[in-house]
This record gives structure tokens, sequence and C-alpha cells, in this order.
């Protein structure tokens, strides 16, 4: 998203007797707007959104037209390098800490910062077994499980109905998240409350890795209260199994309702340790560095 | 008996391939069976009760030793097994699958478990059925004050151990074991031959005569006793159904998993009494059996929603009460349920909501369950999870370095222990998971634990 905010910038020319200022923070509502048409704005796409329109509003008037989008460019860039690519290898290199050889690591569904540490982990020469948990509809766990495989990663494949089962032979719970909110509940990919507490409950340590720019200050208590719905049609078929088809005509039936949840928000509880690339915080510190950090990066 | 032997064996072969579904219909079968090899066997003058319980543990072995994991269609995950083996995987994997090995000698594994629970019960009947006649019979005997010669030489041969024979038919097996019974149940059955021994001392024809109307009459008991059990099997659903009234109130949220028949009379019993409510149905992958429970629902009137199971835990916070249905409950208040329960209860501990079970009493099982992850689960094929093509040379054992890369695990099963059932809806009632120990005492007898005819 932000890479094609980069493009529209360069692209914008400010029309005459406009401020450059005002102008440009309209047309990126406009788009922002359209894409909240496509789809509801994930926490962490909002919270670019609103640092690419900070710098926007702190643009010198001074600056002419040409210089000022050099600058918003380069902030951009220097947005994605520091906080999504580096804070990446950050993260990367302090989670590769926590695991052992003979390890067995359990992660659930597709996160990006989980796949970088397998991969990593396993370059580096560490011996250990990963179990990927995946659920319907999305069914992300094949994909993290192809690429893991590729590379030489023994892997355990199940559903998370069976993540009772598996939890005893696991040492280590490595999940991803969309968002980090400032009471210390972890908004991400819904199953992911399932997980961490069948993990809590075998006394498994819960780790969550998520880059600084998703924390954000609201509060949640449960998943209900702010969520995304998918497409339902997503649960009445199941993709490879012709003969479920108990509820394909699920529309003509006024009683009958199917509820795909994107999100679920796992209780601050369930975590062990939160891996940023400010370090490896407990998640009652979440709110700290919120506060500490966001208005440190909003004065450079 | 060759009629009998046919009879076992199609039941066996039916057990093996799997045709049989569901525990009420094994249970029914396997009790319909036992009550034909009751009435086919020929049982002696004597010790009849014996005869018949070795019958029908012989049978029951047969039964019990159809163990449905040893399927060809799973050497897929036999083979997988012995590869994580050789590989020296986690050393847990090892334990529990050499545990696994080590129980299936004793015979008594997993698939079978309504099986062996109906055999104790027509064995326990059996034995119960006994003693009620021979504490009748020696009790109706010692009372009757006018009689032929014959029948005073046999009363005058039951007195005497009369005394002895009611004392100990008092207190017998159908009392908790204590030193006592084990330490008389020596003379009890030294009860019996003497008896037989003293009848053949008078006339034969009358003694004969009345054995053999004994005979029938235990036969004739037992069968009926076996008849009362299958009715019982059968109706257990309209009885649970009953109390569905006392629990579910207006405008409740309730959330299941899975389909269970018994939840299904449940719900719409209630939906007869005019309550309103509402179901969230979690799918059940991958057999994805909420699907058919949801039609089944709506097709019923009763509004539904089918969620994901990942979303069970989301979706908790807003139900008022989990009702689930059990495939067996073990005799410390555990369940043995479909696979993904586990993770509702504990959910629904975490949101204090109430996990009610409902069970019929022919699923209750008086073992104990010991590592029931892997003991009382069973595995099924990988292919309803992913599809062979994709992967199929990550699951080869062909490939390079000599052992598969990708392991599926596809467990059928959940073990739920008791601390997170609230209540047990049985056809005698609702009762805490801390109560059902009580009842096996009802159903069964201790002597039956393990059904496996001692070598003599």
């Amino acid at each position: 998203m932000l890479e094609a905010f980069q493009e529209s910038i360069k692209d914008y020319s400010t029309p005459p007797e406009k401020a450059l200022i005002r102008d440009l923070t309209a047309k990126i509502n406009c788009y922002v707007s359209f894409l909240i048409e496509c789809r509801p704005l994930s926490i962490s796409m909002g919270n670019a959104i609103r640092f690419l329109k900070t710098r926007i509003v702190k643009l010198p008037l001074t600056l002419s037209e040409s210089e000022a989008k050099a600058t918003l460019l380069s902030d951009i860039d220097r947005f994605i390098n520091e906080k999504i690519i580096l804070a990446d290898k950050v993260i990367v290199r302090h989670a590769v800490t926590k695991i052992r050889d003979g390890d067995v690591l359990l992660t659930y569904g597709s996160s990006s910062a989980v796949e970088m540490i397998c991969l990593h982990a396993h370059d580096i020469g560490k011996q250990f077994r990963v179990v990927v948990v995946d659920s319907r509809p999305k069914l992300e766990g094949r994909l993290l499980l192809h690429r893991l495989v590729r590379k030489g990663i023994t892997c355990t494949y199940t559903h998370i109905n069976a993540v009772s089962y598996i939890m005893h032979e696991v040492n280590r719970v490595f999940l991803g998240a969309s968002s980090v909110l400032s009471n210390g509940t972890v908004y991400s990919r819904v199953g992911t409350a399932c997980v961490a507490m069948v993990a809590h409950q075998f006394h498994v340590p819960v780790l969550i890795c998520c880059e600084a720019y998703k924390f954000y200050e609201r509060v949640q208590l449960d998943s209900i209260c702010s969520n995304e719905l998918g497409d339902p049609d997503a649960i009445s078929k199941v993709p490879g199994r012709k003969e479920i088809n108990y509820l394909d005509d699920w529309a003509n039936r006024e009683n009958l309702q199917l509820l795909n949840l994107i999100y679920d928000a796992t209780p601050s509880d369930y975590v062990s340790m939160i891996i940023t690339d400010y370090g490896m915080i407990p998640p009652t510190s979440v709110p700290v560095i919120v506060r500490e950090y966001r208005k440190e990066h909003l004065w450079i | 008996m060759p009629d009998t032997h046919a009879l076992v064996n199609e039941f066996v072969i039916k057990l093996k391939k799997r045709k049989v579904e569901g525990s009420k219909a094994t249970a029914k079968l396997t009790a319909e069976l036992l009550r034909s090899v009751i009435s086919q066997q020929r049982i002696p003058h004597t010790n009849q009760a014996v005869a018949l319980i070795d019958a029908i543990k012989s049978v029951g072995e047969q039964l019990i030793a159809a163990n449905p994991v040893e399927r060809d269609g799973d050497k897929v995950t036999a083979a997988k097994v012995q590869g994580f083996m050789r590989t020296g995987g986690v050393g847990l994997w090892e334990e529990a699958t050499g545990g696994r090995e080590k129980e299936r000698e004793d015979g008594d594994s997993f698939g079978e478990l309504a099986v062996g629970n109906i055999v104790r019960r027509v064995l326990h009947i059996i034995r119960e059925e006994d003693l009620s006649l021979t504490t009748a019979a020696i009790g109706g005997l010692s009372l009757s004050a006018v009689s032929d010669d014959e029948d005073d030489v046999e009363q005058d041969g039951h007195p005497v151990l009369s005394a002895a024979a009611v004392a100990a038919a008092a207190r017998s097996t159908l009392r908790p074991p204590s030193l006592q019974t084990l330490l008389e149940d020596l003379p009890h059955s030294a009860a019996a031959p003497p008896t037989s021994s003293s009848g053949g001392d008078s006339d034969g024809k009358s003694k004969s005569a009345d054995k053999s109307s004994r005979s029938r009459k235990l036969k004739h008991n037992v069968i009926e006793a076996v008849n009362e059990l299958i009715q019982d099997i059968a109706t257990c659903h309209e009885q649970i159904a009953e109390q569905a009234v006392e629990h579910i109130h207006q405008n409740e949220v309730i959330l299941t998993l899975g389909s269970s028949i018994t939840v299904i009379e449940f719900l719409c019993a209630a939906k007869e009494k005019k309550r309103s409510f509402r179901v969230f149905v979690a799918e059940g992958a991958p057999r994805y059996q909420g699907h058919v429970l949801a039609k089944e629902l709506v097709a019923r009137g009763l509004q539904t929603t089918v969620i994901t199971d990942s979303a069970v835990f989301a979706m908790i916070s807003r139900v008022n009460m989990v009702i689930v249905g059990a495939h067996a409950v073990m005799a410390n208040g555990g369940i043995i349920a479909p696979v993904g329960l586990n993770m509702v209860a504990l959910a629904a501990q975490r949101h204090a909501v109430p996990f009610v079970v409902l069970a019929g009493i022919h699923k209750l099982c008086p073992l104990y369950p010991h590592n029931p992850e892997v003991l009382l689960n069973e595995l099924k094929s990988p292919s309803e999870l992913l599809d062979f093509g994709e992967f199929s040379d990550c699951l080869d054992f062909g490939s390079g370095t000599g052992y598969p890369l990708l392991h599926v695990v596809n467990p059928a099963f959940d073990y739920v222990p008791p601390k997170l059932v609230s209540l047990f809806i049985t056809d005698t009632g609702g009762h805490n998971a801390s109560y059902m120990y009580r009842l096996i005492a009802d159903y069964y007898s201790a002597d039956d634990f393990v059904v496996q005819r001692r070598p003599s």
C-alpha cells in the first residue's frame, strides 16, 4: 500500500491556486476511502496512513513542489525500510536466540515474520521441527508448509481441532500478529486465540512476533466488538471435497447464517512474550512502547 | 453352534470394515447379537451362570479384538509411525506409540468401547439374574411347609447350605468389593457344586425337571433383561430430550460442535416447548459434521449460525451454554469426544460458560483413561487434510534422505478431562462428572473389567 502511495505521489502535481498540503491530504483521503470500500483497513495500514498524513502536514511551507514530493517519497522509503524490513531482521535475530536444538515449534496460519524466523534458524544450522497448524476457510498454513518443506525443514501438518492432541510434543509456539493493542491483547487471524489458550493450558510459552508499527492505542476486550467479516460462501464450500455440500443453498434458508470471522483477540495472559524490533517485551509493556516511541518517531 | 459363529463373524467383519456407524448402532447390534448367542447357547444343568458367562466372554473377546485401528487403510499411519521411530523422532512419540503397541496386546483397545460396554452389561445382567434366582430358590424352598417326598429330600439337601448360601448371596457381588466379599467368594462358589451333588442323591426326574426349569428361567430372565437393555438403548434419546426444558431458557445462545443425534433431539425438544434460542454450530473439520447438523436444525426451524472451528474462542463470549454429545464416558468422568472439543471446553471454562455433555448410559465405560490422547484415539487418513498430489514427494519414504520431511496428523477423537465438564445429562438424569464412577457399580460387575477368559 505504501508503495502504491509512493507511485501516486510521484504522479501527483499540484493544481494551480491550491496548497500542496491540503490538496494532497484530500487526495490521499480519496484513495483511502476507495481502499476501505474494497476491504476494511487493517490496523497496521491505518497506522501507516496516519504516519503519511502527519508527514504531509509537517512539510515546511517553503518547499517547492518537487522538493516536497522528494521529501515525502524519501520519508516513505525510510518508513518501509526501518519499520518493516529492518524491523523484521531485528525480530528474526532476537527470536532465533529462543530456538534451541531439538526444539519443536508450533505456528499457526501463515505469518511472514515466523516464516523468516524458521528459515533463518534453519540456515544457521539449528535442528528443529515445525508443526504447522491450519484452519478453514483460508487454509493459509498450506502455503507456509510448502515454503518450509521446500527448504528442507521437517514439518508436521495438522488442523486446528487437533491442537490439543499435538500440543504435548511442542516446546515453543510462535505466532504472528496483525496488531497488538494497548491492553496487551493480540489482534490476529481467527484461531490464534484458540492456539494460545491450548498452549497456555499445556504450559508451552507463546511468543508473538510483531513489528512495532503495528502497535495501536485502542483497547479491546473480545473479538466481537470490532472485527471483519469475510465471505460466507467460503464456509459452505470445501475445496477438494465435493461430497460436503450440505449447505449449498444456504442463502435460501432464512434461519441459516454463515459467519466467517477474519480476526480474533487473544487475551494478554495467554502471551508469554512479544518480540518486536524494540526488543523482547512482555505484553504489559505495549502501552509504554506506544507512548514513548510513537511520540519520538513523530518528531523525526 | 455354527449359527452363532457365523453371526459373530459377520458382526466382527462389519466392525472391522467400519460399516457400523455411531456408538448407539454399535451398542444395539452388539446387544442383539449377544441375545441370540444366549438364546442359542445350550447350557448344562449345573453352573449355568458360569457357562453363560464363559460363552459371552469368548464372544466378547472376539468382538473387542476387532479393532478398526488395524485396518489396511491406515497403513500409511502405521508406516509413518514406524518411520518416525526409526529416525529417532521426538522421544514422546516413541513412548506414545510404544505404549500403544503394548495396550493393543491387552486386547481391549479403543474402537470397541461401546461393544465392550455392552458385553460387560450383559455379563453383569447374567450375574444379577443368577443371583436373584439363587436367593429366590433357596429362600422359597426353605419357606415352603408342605411338600412331597422328593421335595423333602431336596429341601433337606438345601437347608444344609441355605444358611451359608443365603448369607453369602445376600452379601454378594452387587456390593462394592471389600475384603469380606473377596474372602467369601470361595465359599460361595463352593456352595454351588454341593447343591448339585445333594440334588443328585434325590429323585433324578424331579431334580432335573427343577434344574431345567431353573436353567430355562435363568435364560429367560437374562433374555428379558437384555431386551430391556436394547429398549433402553433405543429410547435413550427421548429420555435425555425430556430434560431439555429444564436447562434451556428463553433467548439463550447455545454452542455445539460436530453433529450428534442426541443433541438434535435435545434442542428440538426444547423448541417444541416454545423456548426461543439460537444455535452456533462449529463445523468440525475435517469431517464437517457441523454442516449436517446445521442443515438438520434449520429444517426443524431453529435459528442456526455456522462458524469455523477457529472462531470458537471469538464467539464463546456471547454464548450461554455449550451442549455436546460424547463418544464415550470414562470411569473418572472424562469424555472421549470428537476432535476439537477439548479446545471448546477450555474456552468455555475461561469464559465461565457451562459445558454440558449429553450421553446415554450405554456410553459409560468402566475403564480408566490412561494416556487417552494416544491410547484411546484413532488417527485417520491425511488425505482429508492435504491433497496427496501436491505434497507426494515430501510424504514419500524413498526420497533423498530416506525419511519424509512431512507428517500429517489427523486424530479423530479428543479427551476432555472431568474438571472441564459442568454436567452430564444421561437417561437417568443429570449428574456431576465426579459422580459417574458410582453409576459403574449399578451397571457393571468388578469381575468383568477385563473381558478375557482366564486360561483354565
